[in-house]
């Protein structure tokens, strides 16, 4: 095993659905000779890629849960987490993306940055994860890579600079020219595995020399020396070059671009000298931790093997022998049998299995060093838990985690099935923190929450494939928000004072909206404000936060739908108390009361999901996808043609977007495809809310 | 201040003025000038004033990224609404988004006849009520007199305001005193207004003249300028 913490890489590898990243990925893992032979994703042989190891997965070709591999590349330790590329699923990248030292983003050469690409970007900015990209796919009729360099420097803001020029393109792909080496690679063999080293071809030398001198232009920006031997016209060692590309692309300023075809086993060698000569390893990246004895201060991880343990457990995954907890080891070197303290749970427990993936095969090993990656089995534990040495009370940054926007309510067929998806849905809340599960106490239903309706479809399947759980779903429900728009005052007495011990509690003052323009350091608007102006004693001290937790209680659940109440400031000025019966629960019930009082005089609404819609299609498609936004209350933001494609931006109530891949699908002869994020809460027209109210009191009324 | 009092205080009502009360629909109107003067502040500037009117907008640009036409908007708005510290900006930009699409077209090469299809497109099957249609950067000087026509009757059939930034992309063209590229010539009979922006030292702003209003060729002031420092029209 690789010690030495230099020689690690911990890379994922994210894309547009369709640009071949799974093949990508069963092509690193045959290089790096950890499989023997190359299957295909919707191979004929009908084993199907390596790393989808879920059967719906093989089903649909696509993929769902990140598996992490292991493999070796010139001596040099790569962990390679394979990432879903639907945005349904982006929950998956972004804890992906947690762990990652850097990426590998992938493009197709025909389709370009496509709005996948541009969310998973997003999303490795929000980590600062240094990333390369791969253009893959340059053996399609219509590849264009430059054009793809292009758009990742105006679309994505990057500063993509090419490695490598193609020689040949389109079905006549022969191989790359190496702008650093200045060398024609040609990959040949069966599996593309014999690389035969050349001078760059007469047609294309121009071409490299501009090339070449394009990248040294980019790369001085980000590094002195190779500016001022640029300058001077002297030649630039390949090893200077290569540092300087290296440190512009850990400090994100650089993105270096790799170009190739997976599928015809074209370019990947030279991607994986990139990955190992370009990203960072796991010192090179700062990593933090909050201790929660020091009042959550961050603390700085070192990756140094002697110090106490600091662990995150990235994903969970059902296997057949049970529960199996991805980890990552931050700080200290992890054995087997030694102790771990849970920082969430407060539970201490012993590592029985330690092991490496490699897929669905599994390597028992006895310990992992830090900036490694590894699976532990059998620990009770969710996705997201920090596991430290039982000295330490530290917990990595919470993960951002998106709201859910959608629930469906659902019903077992029979007993087997009521046990059967009792199990799955503890076990899929646990593995992805936006799948969310309740009984609603009214209706007595199981409801799921997720990111979208194929988000929850997907759960509906693998409970009926791998736990046998049959269920009737219900209609697919919006997660609405009730606020004010307007302040108003409030004064409310509590009072209880017949027999046994009285409650007394006074509380005034007046709620108001909490402004859009309020908001948090995050750029998120506050849910919800507590403010107490009590002067002079007319509320004792110690029950100020006793009104606090009143409201709190109160937004919960508001009176017009029944969903919780966001973006509402509480302010309470004046108040009265009695010596004998007043107490925490007085104060609590007494603001509660207030509000329930209150909350109708400041003209309330309703609050709808507004979510962020990209389609892409044929521009032969345009008037009819316009036609579709605007039926469903969709604004149009911005239409992009290129090529005779088009994507459309708009803003779409997620009430209006269900069955809508259907409506495109048949619209476009399935040539069509979109995807859609939660952008915003905002007041629904009046009209809708006035239906919604309706409904909601009739159902109320009939039980 | 109120959305109608920054209506009625615009600069832009001075340059209206000087242009007969607007150009108006059916029309076409040119804002001519070298690389880099300002024209896409200035049509930005103009076309959040109809926004305010609660006109619809399209805004036609060529840049290859919608972020920073949307980010000219919301920069533009910002300084529109905290220099005359307009009441309630927020839900008025909110509303103002709703009437406005940005029509990108990352192709060097897209024709005329492309552009106004997907622009009856929009209008026609996308019900947008577009009442005015703003050009970025469209490479006019490269098009045919024919092209241009085709804008001029598009305008009159779909009974919008049509403006047109334009730079020249040759390196051999000479300008007049008034920043009008010479390569225009060819087309100004189709124009119903042009006019130039040029870049004057003396008081470092760039000034605005009117060289052509319906029939009348004569340079006219148009007593406004751009403001060096936000870019947007000013008196």
């Amino acid at each position: 095993m690789t010690n030495e913490l230099e020689k690690m890489r911990n890379i994922g590898i994210s894309a547009h659905i369709d640009s071949g990243k799974t093949t990508l990925t069963e092509r690193i893992l045959y290089y790096c000779n950890r499989i023997h032979a190359i299957h295909e994703v919707r191979g004929k042989d009908g084993v199907g890629a390596t790393m989808d190891s879920m059967e719906l997965e093989k089903e649909r070709g696509i993929t769902i849960a990140s598996a992490a591999t292991n493999v070796n590349w010139k001596g040099y330790e790569v962990n390679v987490i394979d990432t879903p590329g639907h945005v349904d699923f982006t929950i998956e990248v972004e804890r992906s993306l947690r762990v990652l030292d850097g990426a590998i983003l992938v493009l197709c050469s025909v389709g370009g940055v496509q709005s996948q690409s541009i969310t998973v970007d997003r999303q490795m900015n929000r980590y600062k994860v240094p990333r390369v990209a791969f253009i893959n796919k340059c053996d399609r009729t219509g590849a264009n890579p430059y054009r793809v360099v292009n758009q990742l420097r105006e679309k994505l803001n990057l500063n993509a600079v090419m490695m490598e020029i193609p020689i040949g393109l389109e079905d006549k792909l022969e191989g790359v020219v190496d702008l650093v080496q200045m060398k024609a690679i040609y990959f040949e063999g069966l599996s593309g595995d014999e690389l035969r080293i050349e001078e760059i071809p007469e047609s294309l030398r121009d071409e490299a020399e501009r090339k070449r001198e394009e990248l040294l232009d980019r790369v001085s920006t980000v590094d002195d020396d190779v500016m001022e031997l640029a300058l001077e016209g002297e030649d630039i060692p390949q090893e200077l070059l290569e540092k300087a590309i290296r440190k512009g692309t850990i400090s994100l300023e650089l993105c270096p671009v790799f170009l190739g075809s997976a599928h015809k086993n074209k370019g990947i060698q030279p991607l994986l000298d990139g990955v190992v000569k370009y990203l960072p390893n796991p010192t090179e990246v700062r990593n933090v931790a909050l201790d929660l004895d020091d009042n959550e201060n961050e603390v700085e991880l070192v990756s140094d093997e002697n110090l106490p343990k600091v662990i995150l457990a990235f994903k969970l995954e059902d296997g057949q022998y049970g529960q199996l907890t991805y980890i990552r080891v931050y700080q200290g070197r992890l054995k087997k049998g030694d102790e771990l303290f849970n920082t969430r749970s407060k539970k201490k427990f012993k590592v029985g299995r330690l092991i490496k993936m490699h897929a669905s095969d599994m390597e028992d090993i006895t310990d992992v060093g830090c900036g490694e990656i590894a699976a532990l089995f059998g620990v009770e534990c969710a996705s997201g838990d920090t596991f430290v040495d039982p000295s330490l009370n530290y917990t990595m940054t919470s993960m951002f985690v998106p709201t859910p926007v959608i629930s469906l309510a659902i019903n077992p067929v029979d007993k087997k099935s009521a046990d059967n998806m009792a199990k799955a849905l503890n076990r899929f809340s646990k593995e992805d923190p936006t799948f969310q599960t309740y009984v609603d106490p009214e209706s007595n239903q199981t409801i799921i929450k997720g990111m979208g309706e194929l988000h929850l479809e997907v759960y509906i399947e693998r409970m009926k494939r791998e736990y046998k759980a049959e269920v009737e779903i219900g209609r697919p429900e919006v997660a609405y928000r009730e606020a004010i728009t307007e302040r108003a005052e409030f004064n409310y007495t509590h009072k209880k004072q017949s027999g046994g011990s009285g409650q007394f509690a006074r509380v005034a003052g007046y709620i108001e909206p909490i402004a859009d323009e309020d908001v948090d350091e995050n750029g998120d608007r506050k849910d919800y404000d507590y403010v107490s102006k009590i002067k002079g004693g007319a509320i004792p001290t110690e029950y100020i936060p006793s009104c606090d937790k009143g409201f709190q209680q109160a937004i919960k659940k508001g009176p017009q739908l029944g969903f919780p109440i966001v973006g509402v400031r509480c302010v309470v000025n004046d108040g009265a108390y009695h010596p004998v019966d007043s107490s925490d629960m007085a104060f609590q019930l007494a603001a509660i009361g207030a509000f329930k009082e209150v909350f109708p005089k400041a003209k309330p609404s309703i609050l709808e999901p507004i979510m962020k819609v990209s389609i892409e299609s044929p521009s032969e498609f345009q008037g009819g996808i316009f036609a579709t936004i605007n039926q469903r209350r969709g604004m149009i933001i911005s239409s992009n043609e290129e090529n005779n494609t088009c994507r459309i931006d708009a803003e779409v109530p997620l009430s209006e977007m269900f069955g809508y891949s259907t409506a495109l699908r048949s619209m476009s002869q399935g040539k069509a495809e979109f995807t859609m994020e939660l952008l915003r809460y905002s007041k629904a027209p009046v009209s809708i809310s006035d239906e919604l109210k309706k409904n909601y009191a009739e159902k109320n009324k009939s039980k | 201040m109120q959305v109608s009092e920054i209506i009625k205080l615009s600069p832009i009502r001075v340059f209206e003025d000087v242009i007969d009360g607007g150009l108006g629909r059916g029309n076409v109107g040119v804002l001519a000038s070298r690389r880099g003067v300002g024209k896409t502040a200035c049509l930005v500037h103009l076309a959040i004033d109809k926004l305010l009117r609660e006109e619809h907008v399209v805004h036609v640009s060529f840049n290859g990224n919608v972020e920073h036409v949307l980010n000219w908007y919301k920069e533009v708005f910002r300084e529109i609404s905290e220099y005359k510290s307009l009441d309630d900006a927020f839900d008025v930009y909110n509303t103002l988004r709703r009437n406005r699409v940005v029509m990108n077209f990352s192709q060097e090469d897209v024709s005329v006849d492309k552009i106004l299809a997907s622009l009856t497109t929009l209008i026609e099957q996308g019900s947008f009520k577009a009442d005015a249609v703003l050009f970025d950067g469209y490479k006019l000087t490269l098009a045919s007199a024919d092209d241009v026509k085709k804008i001029k009757v598009f305008a009159e059939k779909m009974n919008v305001e049509i403006w047109c930034s334009v730079s020249p992309v040759r390196l051999n063209v000479e300008f007049d005193d008034y920043g009008i590229p010479n390569s225009m010539l060819p087309y100004v009979d189709s124009i119903d207004v042009l006019c130039g922006l040029k870049y004057n030292e003396g008081d470092s702003k760039v000034i605005m003249t009117v060289v052509k209003d319906g029939d009348k060729r004569i340079a006219k002031p148009t007593g406004v300028a751009l403001d060096p420092k936000t870019m947007l029209v000013s008196k």
